[in-house]
């Protein structure tokens, strides 16, 4: 957890947070569920019923502009820890943007600019004092395009560990295999190590790429439509293993398909046009939206 | 009804209204793409029948010696296996071999890292808006005449390195052999590769940034997901997929020292021997022919310039294995 000496105060924070977190998740895991039901309803439809103590990010008036173009308007959301969270919605509704923001993965291209406030664990992640580096070692991210790197199995899982710490090599082969089998993917590659990343199927690379992104231990997971490339089977291995991550991280993710986002998430946001829409628990979103727009999209009529 | 096609010739190839622009067209594309191997067979085919009274006299021993001697002018022409020789002639070109292979090689050694880091720079770590114009500049060297070069070697590495620097590698690094004292003009086998490395650095960095512009953006981004900073990304994940169009840019760049002039010439000492050390005189294949031209045509029997002809036969196929190891190289990688 603590990468050096100079990031501890942030690190024990974040433990500190964490801690207090479990003991609210085990209480209110059983209240919110109670709850959720009869204040999902009665809540105005762009924030969720919770408690701001228990989320792991929570986003207050985001804005993001491409250039002139702004893709996220005045956005506020929580988003609990140990959950999955979906983000859905047609093609260019700023899902896939939220989720760029939150690892600032964003500011690699010129133009694109982020206003207003998104706290992990309570602190601003958009602050300009932030490392982004680091805020990257504890957000990890998996694309829609598995893209595991030109090299060996073993060393793409090394690849992001050796960044911010400093291993044994027993201790390396224990990451890596602890990792992989998080992934789901260790039986498959066990004997295929030293086998370059490119070798394996296309579903075994994006399971790679997520084995990648857990091997670092960041808390939250960034996923970007990481089943839209493959096949039904790989899709439906990727879906499981989201349902499963959700027991260490606090996944968040954005995909195309409802019926994934129906299958593996906790709460489900609806964007349309940068806007959210809708955001509750995933079972009242999807067969019993308040909204008039999210109801027309989710049973097709438009997006 | 629909008509029918059979045997009526309508689907007939001399039926089609533009049969005959085609295959005119295809013709006329066919003529013309056989030019240029053609131009280089003719040129490989001439170098070869003017060299070849020169071959037949020297043999082996033209590759294996580093004795030039056009012979004496004023003396009686005599004849050596049936072929007529000025007196005191002798054709051994070793020296030159050494002097183009060493001097390319150095300006490699100068020019891949220069070139290599350069082209890092400005894909990956210059702001964007000044990138293309930071490019331009860069690549406009490629097109800074040779002679240039050659002139700002004369003017300037020369007198400066020959006086500051020389005399500190030569401390330095004296105990090597070939660095050792003295450093004497400073014309000589390190200023040509200086200057050579000038001229490949722009076509190093050129064709590096096409090579990291092809790394995929999508590596790139996993890369920083990850939490990497620009160093640890550009050094872990876009050096290690360079690396073979480094190696076959690398050649290009070889071809392009190699068959170098003028510059060579101006800064090179154009000595007959193989250097003593890095800093002595020495000569390359390509601007020897040219120094060594008038002389050669005052030879009566023409053997000294089908020596030079087959100086410059060697040179060019030198330069096509050269090139031709560069292409297979950069083909393995395009499969990549």
């Amino acid at each position: 957890m603590a990468i050096s000496s100079s990031v501890s105060t942030d690190a024990e924070a974040f433990r500190d947070s964490r801690d207090s977190q479990t003991v609210d998740q085990r209480r209110s895991s059983t209240e919110t569920r109670a709850n959720s039901e009869t204040t999902a309803r009665s809540m105005k439809s762009n924030s969720k019923p919770q408690n701001s103590q228990m989320s792991k990010l929570s986003v207050r008036d985001l804005n993001f502009y491409y250039g002139d173009f702004q893709a996220i308007k005045n956005v506020s959301l929580e988003i609990e820890a140990q959950k999955v969270t979906a983000f859905i919605g047609p093609s260019g509704c700023g899902k896939s943007s939220l989720l760029r923001c939150f690892n600032r993965i964003y500011e690699l291209y010129p133009g694109h600019m982020a206003t207003g406030e998104i706290r992990l664990n309570g602190r601003n992640v958009l602050d300009k004092k932030v490392d982004r580096n680091l805020l990257r070692s504890k957000i990890g991210m998996v694309f829609q395009k598995p893209t595991p790197f030109p090299m060996s199995v073993y060393d793409n899982i090394a690849f992001g560990v050796k960044l911010y710490e400093r291993l044994r090599r027993h201790e390396m082969q224990e990451r890596v295999e602890w990792s992989l089998k998080k992934a789901a993917l260790w039986d498959e590659v066990k004997d295929k190590l030293d086998k370059s990343g490119a070798s394996l199927s296309g579903g075994q690379q994006q399971r790679l790429c997520i084995a990648r992104a857990i091997a670092v231990k960041p808390e939250v997971l960034l996923l970007d439509e990481p089943a839209s490339a493959l096949d039904p089977i790989a899709s439906a291995k990727i879906e499981e293993l989201v349902h499963e991550l959700r027991t260490d991280y606090t996944v968040v993710i954005v995909t195309h398909n409802m019926q994934q986002a129906a299958r593996v998430a906790d709460d489900t946001a609806f964007f349309h046009l940068g806007e959210i829409i809708e955001f509750t628990d995933t079972d009242t979103l999807f067969t019993q939206p308040s909204e008039k727009r999210t109801e027309d999209y989710i049973t097709g009529r438009y997006g | 009804m629909a008509t029918t096609f059979e045997n009526s010739g309508v689907l007939d190839k001399s039926a089609n209204p533009k049969r005959f622009r085609q295959q005119f067209s295809g013709k006329l594309i066919q003529i013309f793409s056989l030019v240029v191997p053609i131009i280089l067979l003719g040129l490989i085919i001439f170098l070869a029948i003017n060299a070849w009274p020169a071959m037949k006299l020297n043999g082996v021993s033209f590759l294996t010696n580093s004795n030039w001697n056009l012979g004496s002018q004023y003396g009686k022409p005599i004849t050596v296996d049936g072929m007529q020789v000025l007196p005191g002639a002798n054709y051994g070109i070793l020296f030159l071999i050494f002097g183009t292979l060493a001097s390319s090689f150095l300006a490699l050694l100068f020019a891949i890292p220069v070139g290599l880091l350069a082209a890092m720079f400005i894909s990956e770590i210059i702001p964007s808006r000044l990138r293309e114009s930071v490019a331009l500049l860069a690549e406009l060297l490629a097109s800074v005449p040779s002679v240039v070069f050659g002139l700002w070697g004369y003017v300037v590495v020369i007198p400066v390195f020959s006086h500051y620097v020389y005399p500190v590698i030569a401390a330095i690094l004296g105990f090597i052999p070939f660095f050792a004292a003295p450093v004497r003009s400073g014309y000589g086998l390190l200023t040509a590769g200086i200057v050579l490395a000038l001229m490949v650095v722009p076509i190093i960095t050129a064709n590096m940034r096409d090579a990291i512009s092809a790394v995929p953006s999508a590596d790139i981004e996993s890369a920083f997901a990850l939490g990497s900073t620009r160093f640890e990304m550009v050094w872990k994940v876009v050096l290690p997929q360079i690396k073979r169009p480094l190696i076959g840019v690398s050649i290009l760049g070889l071809g392009r020292a190699m068959g170098e002039t003028m510059a060579v010439l101006m800064v090179s000492g154009n000595a007959l021997h193989i250097p003593k050390n890095i800093y002595s005189p020495m000569s390359t294949m390509a601007s020897f022919l040219v120094s060594q031209l008038s002389s050669a045509m005052e030879d009566p029997t023409g053997m000294a310039v089908n020596s030079l002809v087959e100086v410059g036969l060697m040179l060019l196929i030198l330069g096509v294995l050269v090139n031709a190891a560069a292409r297979l190289l950069l083909l393995n990688t395009g499969k990549n």
